[in-house]
C-alpha cells in the first residue's frame, strides 16, 4: 500500500533567466511544471534544491511568457546553494500558496504600497497588475526604502514606475553612499510627504516587522483605519500548507491564513512581543 | 455507536479478550515494561502487559514498582504509533520522478490505553485527520481501541479537569475497569466491541458492582483535578499574554522540547531532505517542537528567540489557539509534560498563576 504526503512533493522547474538585483539578491525566472496554477500577487512558492532543502519565496513577477520570478536574498543554507544556480538548471517547486494582496477589494480605490528592502518583491506583482489594469484603480503611491541605493531592487525598472499614469514614487535609503536624490532616513518618513487620500486608500505593506509597525503608526496619523491596511508576514513556512506548525502567529498559520493579512484581523497578536 | 450496558467478569476475561484480538489478526499495541519504563509497544502475549505494576509519577519524576494495582502510562502516547516520530515520505530520483515507500498498515489494536490517550486520538482525528494525513488515516481506519478506565490517577494527572477521564466516554470499542484483583467491568462502545465481548464469560453488572464502579470512578475523578477551570480559559490566557508568569517559569525551563515529544497531541513536524549518492534525495518527516530554538527561526532572525516566548507559545497553543484552530483543547490532561520535564515544571501551576494574574488586574 502506498501512502504518502503528496502535498509535499516538489516538481521540477527550469531556470530560464537569472538577474542580479543587489548585493546577495538575485531573481530567478522559472518555467513552471505543467499544471502549476498562475500565482496571485502576494502568494509564495516553496523552492527546493535537490537534497539540500526548501525555502518559501514570494512570487515577484509573472512575465507575459508565463515565467514565474522569485527574488531571493542569500541568507541561509538553501539560498546559498540556490544563489549558485544558473540558466538551464532545474530546481523543485511547490505552490502557489497562501492568500495574496486584496487586489479585488482595491478596485476603484487608491493603492498605497509601502515596502522595505526585499519586501518590494511580493508587491511588485501588485504594481504590474495595476499597470496592466490601470483604469480599474485610482492613484498608485509607491514608497520604497532600502539600506542604501545599491540595495534597491529592480533598479532597471524602478524609475519607470513613476511614469505609470497617476502614480507617485518616493524612494528612501538609510544611507546615501554617493549621489542620491531621494530621501535619506526611514521609509516611514515618506508617508507625510506623499499625497494620500485616507478616504479612498488601501495600503499594502511588506518589510521587516519593525518597519511595518512604524508604518501602521504613520498611516494612522494620516487617517487610515485598520481595515484599510494589509501586511505580508514572514514566518518559517516549512510546509506551506498548514500542516507543520512552524509559521504560527497566535492562532493563525501564516502560510495558509496569510501571508497577507488585513491588519484588523491580526492586530491583537501582531503587536505582542515575540508572539 | 452502541450505547453499551455495563457487564462484569473475572480478570481472566481480559486475557481472553487480548487473545481474541490476536486471533483475529490484529497487531496489538499495549503498555509494556522496558528498562523500568512503561512503553507503548507491540505485545504478543497478555503476560507482557504490566498488570501488577504501577508507575509513580510526580513533576520531573517517574519510576515503576511491582506490587502496585494500577499502571497509568509512560512517555509513549498513541501519537507514536499513528503519527511516527520519523517517517520517510518519498524518494525523489535524480530525474525528479517519485518513488513511494511501500507501507504496510496491519489492522491495529490499542489495548489497555488510558482515557486521556483515547481523548488524544479524538484530538488527532481533528488535526491529522482533519488535514487528511494519509498515513494517519490509513492506520486509523482499521484501529480498534480497548481502553482501561483509571481508578487510580497519578499525581500529575488532570484528566478530570480536561473532561477526558478518568472514565472513557466515547470513541472506544471496549472500555474496561479493574475494580479489584478479580473483578473487571466491561462496557462496549461499538458493534465490534459487542461482538468481541460476546465471546467472553461476562454478565450484566449487579447493583453492588455498579455501586462499586461508580464510587471508584467518582473518587478517581476527584483526584485528577487541576487548579483551574476550562470555562473561559482560552480568553483568560490570551488576556495573560503579557503576564510575567511565563518569564518566571521559563527561568527553570531547559528548552529541551521533551514536553513536545511526550505530548500526545503536539503535531509539529520538520521536513528533512537526505541526499542520496545517485543525486536523488529522500524526504523525511520528523517530529519537531516549538521549544526548539530553530522552530521560529527565519533567514533574518528568530520570531521567538527567547525561551519564555517559546514556553508561552506552547501553553497558549494548547489552551487557547488550539481551541480557535480545531474547536477543542490541545491538552488532554495526561500530565506527561509535567512528569517528563527534567525541571519538573508543572503546567497546572503555570496556568493557575496566569489566570490569577489576569484576574488580579480585573481582566476577567
Amino acid at each position: 500500500m502506498e501512502v504518502v504526503e503528496g502535498r509535499l512533493i516538489p516538481k521540477p522547474a527550469v531556470i530560464e533567466d537569472v538577474v542580479d538585483e543587489a548585493p546577495n539578491v538575485r531573481t530567478f525566472y522559472l518555467r513552471m511544471p505543467e499544471g502549476y496554477p498562475e500565482p496571485k500577487p502576494g502568494q509564495f512558492n516553496e523552492l527546493y534544491v535537490m537534497g539540500v532543502g526548501e525555502v518559501p519565496i514570494s512570487v515577484s513577477d509573472v512575465t507575459q511568457e508565463g515565467l514565474v520570478a522569485h527574488t531571493v536574498r542569500v541568507a541561509g543554507r538553501v539560498t546559498e546553494v540556490l544563489a549558485e544556480a544558473s540558466v538551464g538548471d532545474v530546481i523543485g517547486v511547490r505552490g502557489p500558496y497562501g492568500r495574496g494582496w486584496p487586489i479585488e477589494q482595491a478596485v476603484g480605490k487608491d493603492v498605497l504600497i509601502v515596502a522595505g528592502g526585499i519586501g518590494l518583491a511580493p508587491l511588485r506583482p501588485v504594481i504590474r497588475h495595476i499597470e496592466r489594469n490601470r483604469a480599474k484603480y485610482g492613484k498608485l503611491t509607491i514608497l520604497y526604502g532600502a539600506r542604501a541605493p545599491r540595495h534597491l531592487l529592480y533598479k532597471y525598472e524602478l524609475e519607470k514606475y513613476a511614469s505609470i499614469p497617476n502614480t507617485e514614487l518616493l524612494l528612501s535609503v538609510d544611507k546615501a553612499e554617493g549621489p542620491w536624490e531621494g530621501h535619506v532616513g526611514f521609509v516611514t518618513d515618506l508617508i507625510p510627504k506623499a499625497d494620500i487620500d485616507p478616504e479612498r486608500t488601501i495600503a499594502m505593506i511588506c518589510g521587516p516587522e519593525i518597519m511595518m509597525r512604524f508604518t501602521i503608526k504613520r498611516l494612522y496619523e494620516v487617517g487610515l483605519k485598520d481595515n484599510q491596511i494589509y501586511l505580508s508576514l514572514e514566518r518559517r513556512m516549512r510546509c506551506g500548507v498548514g500542516l507543520c506548525g512552524h509559521c504560527q502567529m497566535g492562532p493563525y498559520f501564516v502560510c495558509k491564513h496569510g501571508p497577507v493579512f488585513p491588519h484588523w484581523f491580526i492586530k491583537k497578536y501582531f503587536w505582542v512581543e515575540q508572539i | 455507536m452502541v450505547s453499551g450496558g455495563i457487564y462484569s467478569g473475572k480478570f481472566g476475561e481480559l486475557r481472553k479478550l487480548f487473545n481474541a484480538l490476536r486471533l483475529r489478526g490484529y497487531r496489538v499495541i499495549a503498555p509494556k515494561l522496558e528498562d523500568s519504563v512503561i512503553r507503548l509497544k507491540e505485545v504478543t502475549s497478555f503476560d507482557e502487559v504490566p498488570y501488577g505494576w504501577e508507575d509513580i509519577q510526580a513533576p520531573g519524576k517517574y519510576s515503576v514498582r511491582e506490587g502496585g494495582k494500577h499502571f497509568r502510562h509512560g512517555p509513549d502516547a498513541p501519537k507514536r504509533i499513528l503519527y511516527p516520530p520519523r517517517l520517510e515520505l518519498f524518494r525523489l530520483r535524480p530525474d525528479w520522478s517519485v518513488e513511494y515507500p511501500k507501507e504496510r498498515f496491519p489492522p491495529t489494536a490499542l489495548f489497555a490505553i488510558k482515557p486521556c490517550d483515547l481523548a488524544s486520538i479524538s484530538v488527532m482525528d481533528r488535526v491529522q485527520g482533519g488535514i487528511g494525513d494519509p498515513y494517519y488515516l490509513a492506520l486509523r481506519k482499521k484501529l480498534i481501541i480497548i481502553v482501561e478506565n483509571c481508578v487510580e490517577p497519578g499525581a500529575t494527572c488532570f484528566c478530570s479537569t480536561m473532561g477526558t477521564g478518568p472514565e472513557a466516554r466515547d470513541g472506544f470499542d471496549i472500555a474496561y475497569t479493574r475494580l479489584d484483583d478479580d473483578l473487571v467491568v466491561f462496557r462496549p462502545g461499538s458493534d465490534l466491541g459487542v461482538e468481541l465481548l460476546s465471546e467472553l464469560n461476562i454478565e450484566p453488572a449487579t447493583d453492588e458492582v455498579l455501586r462499586k464502579y461508580y464510587d471508584a470512578l467518582k473518587n478517581a475523578s476527584l483526584k485528577a483535578k487541576a487548579p483551574f477551570e476550562l470555562e473561559r480559559l482560552p480568553d483568560e490566557l490570551e488576556l495573560g499574554l503579557n503576564s510575567p508568569v511565563f518569564k518566571e517559569v521559563a527561568e527553570r525551563c531547559f528548552g529541551c522540547a521533551g514536553c513536545n515529544m511526550v505530548c500526545p497531541t503536539c503535531f509539529c513536524f520538520d521536513v528533512i531532505d537526505e541526499p542520496e549518492l545517485d543525486g536523488g534525495a529522500v524526504r523525511v518527516r520528523v517530529w519537531d517542537g516549538c521549544f526548539s530554538y530553530t522552530y521560529a527561526e527565519v533567514a533574518g532572525g528568530n520570531f521567538r528567540k527567547d525561551l519564555w516566548a517559546r514556553y508561552r507559545h506552547w501553553v497558549l497553543h494548547k489552551f487557547a489557539y488550539w481551541v480557535r484552530q480545531f474547536g477543542v483543547f490541545g491538552c488532554v490532561g495526561c500530565g506527561r509534560c509535567i512528569t517528563w520535564c527534567p525541571a519538573g515544571i508543572d503546567l497546572r501551576e503555570t496556568i493557575k498563576s496566569v489566570v490569577e494574574w489576569v484576574r488580579s488586574r480585573g481582566g476577567s
